[in-house]
């Protein structure tokens, strides 16, 4: 605790000296004292209403100013001042219609908030308590691939993770319960099943799944096949030692829930040999099995895969839409031999996790071999130093398992592996407390280096640190080469983990794909499309079309018009919902990797797209189907987030748009402004309709209903201007210049006052004047990420500190990066007297509130019925 | 029912269609060949009156013939369309309620109860989040974003914590709702409370299961149905010294986290006490039931009636293998703006409850609400044709609620909800009626529903007494 500080808190400094002290923060270039002090400006701007027994909103200042000693406020106080600080620093108060401060004046006014009522020390901030916090999904699924080399999905296994101050990885939120730890323990033994060696030896085998297929282009291929495209992969493989291999082919069919009817060939050959030729279809992940000896000379051979979709019979009924599908996959092609082969080799991955040629026989030998390799790969996986009695635990779940008559020393060692992927040290992020000493301690400490680099890779990697970073963090030398290490990490392929976890959550583009949205109702044309769906269901009925009389005029208008529409269904699909997810996270992913202004986040010339989303947009002369920066043609209104796709569609009521959510979206995720949600029992908009006498009224015109009453113009006038600046795009994101007919007009006023034309002009108004915003609404949703809790009162000062330096640095995302990276939350721990938790969880702060329903630690869990009681 | 198509050859228009079926309903007429295990002889329960007895006695979760009793609950979201809904006062069905005819003499429905902690009091909005949470714990959620959620043991649980040793499983935590938005749930609260309906402790929400196949491994052991029991028992011994290692790591490790904000990591211990205590329990139990069928195929069913079936006929498995007696089943999560494209409703369901002054909204919500029911009937009309172990249908050893927390969407009202309760509880519980019950706390049902399952209480949640009206 600094002097100034303590001595104001005891009273003993006036609040201007107090001013002149507090490091940093104070405008140096003033020379002069501040002719007001904040008690007297709070006094001046918020009193009309909010002090001198005035409550609006229920928030009187009174109290806390009159205090004698402010510092005493309590909890409340705080989250109270901490409002004030928010709605005084976006403008939302005072109310436009009143005196507001000067931007000196806020700045006396934020100063005193942060530094005399919350206490905060600039030269040593608090860096909060993080909560306990176990891996994420996300998390989770990187940090056993990286570990064991698999690529299990774990969206497959784990529900979806509960979210708290809209991150996933935030600890409050991450709970636990028995059927997650059943999947714990279920993934442990899949991933162990796949990965661990059984075996000491075995006869030379290589294994091949579709993933490790290749195009003749050389493009890759994912986990499957579209059986309704034709495809040729291929695949090649070295043979050490001529002779006769057994050669094992499975394959996977499957579809999807409902039955689609798609037919095609498959044919797998080896050397350009065909072996099997057989039709395939849709079903429920059959798998089928076949088996091949095959005569292999000693160099490189090749395995192919042919797929060729069979052209639906004459008579046949075609079942399936768009929605259904049919796939093949590769499970495994296994080349074993040759056979009777003296040169026996390790299995796969057997280096991975056993250091010997091949485990000893005595006893003793054994279980220290046992504990050699547990250790290392226990080491790796807890992040952290490994105790020894943990070691020989393992040693023990290990030696009970292959001192079995029929199990191998590796399937013991396999067995300890799942112990210790369900073990708390793997599981949870944990970080050793440091020691406490009643005499000596400082509030807070530097983090060890090892933790260190776990929180760095789990930032920008979400899985665990590599060599390099460990091999830095025991050396002791990772905090001096910071910088470069953040620039490799970025630079790495594991950046994107950065993309679709904080810009997918941030930005939404995680709820890109699943969005449901009618594109038929969008476009007004649902009604028309059910009627002649109806129509043709009816004529398909008495025979199908006739080929042999000529159609008239109007059914082929009819059809063509039937064929448009289908065309809309059909284009709106989830390689389009990517195209726009990728937009969006692409972005990001260019300012990050070029060290571009964050601005361009909010506006500029240029964006990602392939030929399908430049379709979309109507943007000319974009080929291909991969995503390319594009500068955009002269006059474009697009660039900036608020015109991709992504947040136009994410945004969208199922049938058409809502201006609310957007101007919302815009608020809550790039000014950081959000607006509270609406009262209950609130008219519907189209309630309103009625006043219009008939005639169809805009989403405008409605709004203006709503903006009416003063409870709702509060929000409403903040958020509708940049709703409906946005009202040019449909609710799939495409450009329109009238909805219903009638002229859509994008112009308005910000609540700050500037007017624009359309969006374009609405884009360029907020990177030229609200880019402060911005940043300081960037900042605190990547510190949230960064550290996987909420930002609290105590952190402004940090956040205030690395908004500047962005500023400074004209928003280079290297700046904000390293600025959070630099930070006391993310570098540092506090400090606590384990005897004083028990009050610490108490009195100071709602987020420790101890609750009183939760059995405490160690006490007795109270089981009734004929179980035994709670142990301990 | 093997659909095995043969191979290289076009299956015929028929097997095309008969695997359509199947996979609607996979339950239907399977051979189920059950042994089932750990049932209590019959008899047993008469001696101590379960409602009396206290907790500790070997009568609970059971009907008076000692055969198994079952408590399910299930959560729509949005509340109902009004006008729609209830019955006639002589219990002539609603057209909404009207799939539920030919199980119409086991239910009852009920009207006048409240959840009050649902509503805005000094919390302003959130009235989504709030049912949810609130539905089955009769608690009043915390607003908070993120930190320190609570809100209350839910009914189910409780129920659970005192008789879920009776069972392999201490219950069963399912949805049919596989949507999660990212970022900020309803209004400021925690997603926990949107998507979670049970809850073991005032903080821990138990994570419901959206994949049928993983309900089906889990209950009955992974791989084909020859090799379902040695998997089941194989997993068990492992499980059993990995959790043991694990709760001496917790243990050893606890004291290292001093000065941390340790309160998730108490609750994974707790977790971890939990299991060791069920896999003690399981130790009474000889071997897990043979089920017939084949497991559900891993893909989530594109049509949602499909999906919903699906995860009923999951809990109706594990009530018939007494495998569990305890379910909840989050249908779609309170706020879902799901659409009903085969219902021709392509607005979201959240948007048009917000809408229900105009009438073509007011019956697409109508529309919506009875399909819903039409699962929930099927289900019912399944239990009925069930026979339990004491020759009674399974129906009638259970109490079933389904509702929610929500009366009407449009105004979030949270007074006289829509609550059916089927099932007769082995017999206690009067059924073919529609209860106008006096107005009161929903919590008041429950206290009188954890009693008739051998739950010695006279409060829970907002309680203010016993539902006298039940007239049990």
């Amino acid at each position: 605790m600094i002097g100034g500080t303590t001595l104001l808190a005891q009273g003993l400094v006036s609040e201007s000296s107090l001013l002149t002290a507090a490091p940093s923060q104070v405008a140096q270039d003033d020379s002069a004292a501040p002719e007001l002090v904040a008690p007297e400006l709070i006094q001046r701007y918020c009193f009309d209403c909010h002090g001198d027994g005035a409550d609006e909103g229920n928030l009187s200042l009174d109290s806390v100013m009159t205090a004698a000693d402010p510092t005493a406020s309590t909890v409340d106080d705080h989250q109270r001042w901490w409002k004030v600080l928010k709605n005084l620093r976006s403008g939302v108060m005072p109310p436009p219609e009143m005196d507001a401060p000067t931007a000196e004046e806020q700045k006396i006014i934020s100063d005193w908030i942060k530094f005399q009522v919350f206490q905060i020390d600039p030269a040593n901030p608090d860096p909060g308590r993080l909560p306990v916090r176990r891996l994420n999904r996300a998390e989770y699924e990187n940090t056993v691939n990286t570990l064991m080399g698999t690529r299990i999905d774990a969206t497959l296994i784990f529900p979806a993770d509960d979210s708290g101050n809209g991150f996933d990885n935030v600890g409050d939120a991450l709970s636990f319960s028995p059927i997650l730890m059943e999947k714990y323990l279920d993934a442990a033994r899949m991933v162990v099943r796949e990965a661990v060696p059984t075996e000491t030896k075995i006869v030379p085998l290589q294994v091949f799944r579709t993933r490790d297929f290749q195009y003749p282009d050389g493009r890759r291929v994912r986990r499957d096949l579209d059986g309704k495209q034709s495809h040729q992969i291929l695949r090649r493989f070295e043979v050490a030692e001529p002779g006769t291999f057994q050669v094992d082919v499975g394959i996977k069919l499957h579809g999807s829930f409902d039955f689609d009817s798609a037919r095609y060939n498959a044919t797998f050959s080896i050397d350009g040999d065909p072996k099997l030729e057989r039709e395939c279809g849709w079903d429920e992940y059959k798998l089928f099995e076949y088996h091949y000896d095959v005569a292999l000379d000693e160099g490189e051979h090749q395995l192919e895969f042919q797929l060729d979709p069979i052209p639906p019979g004459e008579s046949e009924e075609v079942v399936g839409n768009g929605g259904t599908f049919v796939r093949f996959e590769i499970a495994w092609v296994r080349v074993e031999g040759p056979a009777g082969t003296t040169k026996l080799v390790h299995p796969r991955n057997y280096e991975r996790f056993f250091t010997r040629d091949q485990p000893p026989e005595d006893p003793e030998q054994r279980r220290a071999y046992a504990a050699e390799v547990l250790r290392q790969f226990a080491t790796k996986a807890y992040r952290s130093e490994v105790p020894e009695e943990t070691v020989q635990r393992l040693v023990a779940i290990a030696e009970r398992e292959y001192e079995r008559p029929d199990k191998s020393f590796e399937a013991g060692v396999a067995e300890a592996i799942v112990a210790v992927l369900t073990s708390p040290r793997f599981l949870f992020h944990l970080e050793v407390a440091p020691a406490y000493d009643d005499q000596t301690s400082e509030p807070s400490v530097l983090i060890s280096e090892t933790a260190l680099a776990s929180r760095l890779s789990y930032f920008l990697w979400s899985t665990m640190p590599d060599e390099e970073l460990l091999s830095l963090a025991a050396a002791g030398k990772l905090r001096d080469q910071l910088p470069e290490q953040i620039d490799r990490m970025l630079k790495d392929d594991r950046s994107q983990q950065l993309l679709s976890n904080f810009v997918g959550q941030w930005l939404k583009t995680r709820d890109v794909i699943q969005k449901d949205v009618d594109p038929l109702a969008v476009l007004g044309a649902r009604e028309e499309y059910e009627e002649m769906m109806a129509e043709f269901r009816r004529r398909f009925r008495r025979g199908g079309f006739r080929r042999d009389a000529e159609p008239t005029e109007e059914e082929r208008r009819r059809r063509d018009r039937f064929q448009e529409l289908r065309t809309v269904l059909e284009t709106f699909d989830e390689g389009l919902k990517r195209s726009m997810q990728r937009e969006t996270e692409m972005c990001f992913e260019y300012l990050l990797q070029e060290d571009q202004t964050l601005l361009d986040l909010l506006d500029s010339d240029y964006t990602f797209l392939n030929d399908r989303l430049a379709r979309h947009y109507g943007i000319p002369g974009v080929q291909g189907g991969e995503m390319r920066r594009v500068t955009l043609p002269e006059g474009s209104p697009r660039g900036g987030v608020l015109t991709q796709a992504s947040m136009l569609l994410v945004t969208a009521n199922p049938t058409r748009t809502s201006p609310v959510k957007r101007g919302l979206f815009v608020l809550e995720n790039l000014l950081g402004t959000p607006a509270p949600p609406a009262p209950p029992d609130i008219p519907e908009l189209e309630a309103s309709a009625d006043q219009f006498e008939g005639k169809q009224p805009s989403l405008r015109e409605l709004l203006a209903v709503h903006r009416e009453s003063a409870l709702c113009s509060s929000c409403h006038s903040r958020m509708d201007p940049i709703g409906l600046a946005l009202e040019n795009f449909n609710a799939l994101g495409q450009w329109r210049e009238q909805e219903h007919d009638q002229v859509i007009d994008p112009s308005g006023e910000l609540i700050s006052g500037e007017s624009f034309a359309n969006v374009v002009e609405l884009k360029r108004i907020l990177r030229q004047n609200h880019a402060t915003a911005f940043y300081r609404c960037l900042t605190e949703k990547m510190l949230t990420y960064a550290l996987g809790r909420g930002v609290e009162y105590y952190d402004q000062q940090v956040i205030d500190a690395i908004v500047e330096e962005l500023e400074a640095s004209g928003g280079k995302p290297s700046v904000l990066i390293t600025g959070i990276i630099q930070s006391a939350p993310f570098q540092r721990q506090q400090v606590i007297d384990p005897n004083a938790w028990s009050q610490a969880t108490s009195v100071d702060d709602p987020k420790y509130v101890s609750n009183s329903n939760f059995p405490a630690e160690d006490s007795a869990v109270p089981t009734v019925g004929s179980g035994e009681q709670g142990e301990q | 029912m093997s659909r095995s198509k043969s191979q290289g050859h076009r299956p015929s228009r028929r097997v095309k269609k008969a695997a359509a079926m199947d996979r609607r309903s996979f339950l239907r007429g399977m051979g189920v060949s059950l042994a089932l295990p750990g049932f209590l002889s019959l008899g047993q329960g008469v001696a101590a009156n379960a409602s009396s007895t206290a907790a500790g006695g070997a009568a609970g979760a059971t009907t008076a013939s000692g055969a198994p009793l079952r408590m399910a609950f299930m959560s729509i979201p949005n509340g109902v369309q009004q006008k729609y809904w209830f019955p006639t006062d002589d219990f002539q069905l609603s057209e909404t309620l009207s799939p539920l005819e030919e199980v119409k003499s086991h239910l009852q429905v009920i009207s006048g109860l409240d959840h009050i902690n649902a509503t805005a009091g000094n919390d302003g909005p959130g009235d989504h989040a709030r049912a949810s949470a609130t539905f089955l714990t009769g608690m009043r959620a915390r607003k908070t974003a993120g930190a320190d959620i609570n809100v209350g043991v839910s009914i189910d649980q409780m129920a659970a914590q005192h008789f879920g040793d009776q069972t392999r499983f201490p219950s069963l935590e399912l949805t049919s709702d596989l949507i999660r938005n990212s970022g900020a749930c309803d209004s400021g609260y925690a997603c926990a409370y949107q998507y979670n309906l049970a809850w073991s402790s005032p903080t821990t929400p138990v994570t419901p299961e959206a994949r049928p196949r993983q309900v089906f491994e889990r209950l009955f052991g992974a791989g084909a149905a020859d090799e379902r029991k040695k998997n089941f028992l194989m997993r068990q011994d492992s499980d059993r010294s990995v959790l043991d290692f694990v709760a001496e790591e917790s243990r050893s490790l606890q004291r290292r986290l001093g000065s941390y904000d340790r309160r998730k990591f108490d609750e994974y211990r707790e977790v971890v006490r939990d299991m060791e205590r069920r896999l003690k329990a399981a130790e009474k139990f000889s071997e897990p039931p043979a089920v017939d069928a084949e497991a559900p195929v891993a893909s989530i069913p594109t049509d949602f009636g499909d999906y919903m079936d699906l995860m009923y006929d999951m809990l109706l498995l594990s009530f018939q293998t007494d495998s569990t007696r305890i379910g909840t089943l989050l249908l779609a999560y309170d706020g879902s703006n799901r659409t009903f494209p085969n219902l021709g409703i392509s607005e979201g369901h959240h948007f048009l409850t917000h809408n229900q002054r105009e009438d073509q909204y007011a019956t697409k919500v109508a529309t919506i609400d009875q399909y819903y029911i039409r699962s929930f009937a099927r289900f019912l009309k399944r239990m009925n044709e069930t026979d339990d172990v004491d020759g009674q249908s399974l129906l009638h050893n259970s109490m079933i609620i389904y509702g929610g927390a929500i009366a009407d969407g449009n105004r979030h009202t949270h007074e006289n909800l829509p609550v059916v309760m089927a099932g007769h509880a082995g017999g206690a519980l009067p059924t073919g009626r529609f209860l106008q019950a006096k107005k009161q706390p929903m919590a008041n049902l429950f206290v009188n529903m954890l009693n008739l399952y051998g739950v010695d209480v006279d409060q829970f949640g907002d309680s203010t007494g016993r539902m006298d009206d039940l007239g049990v």
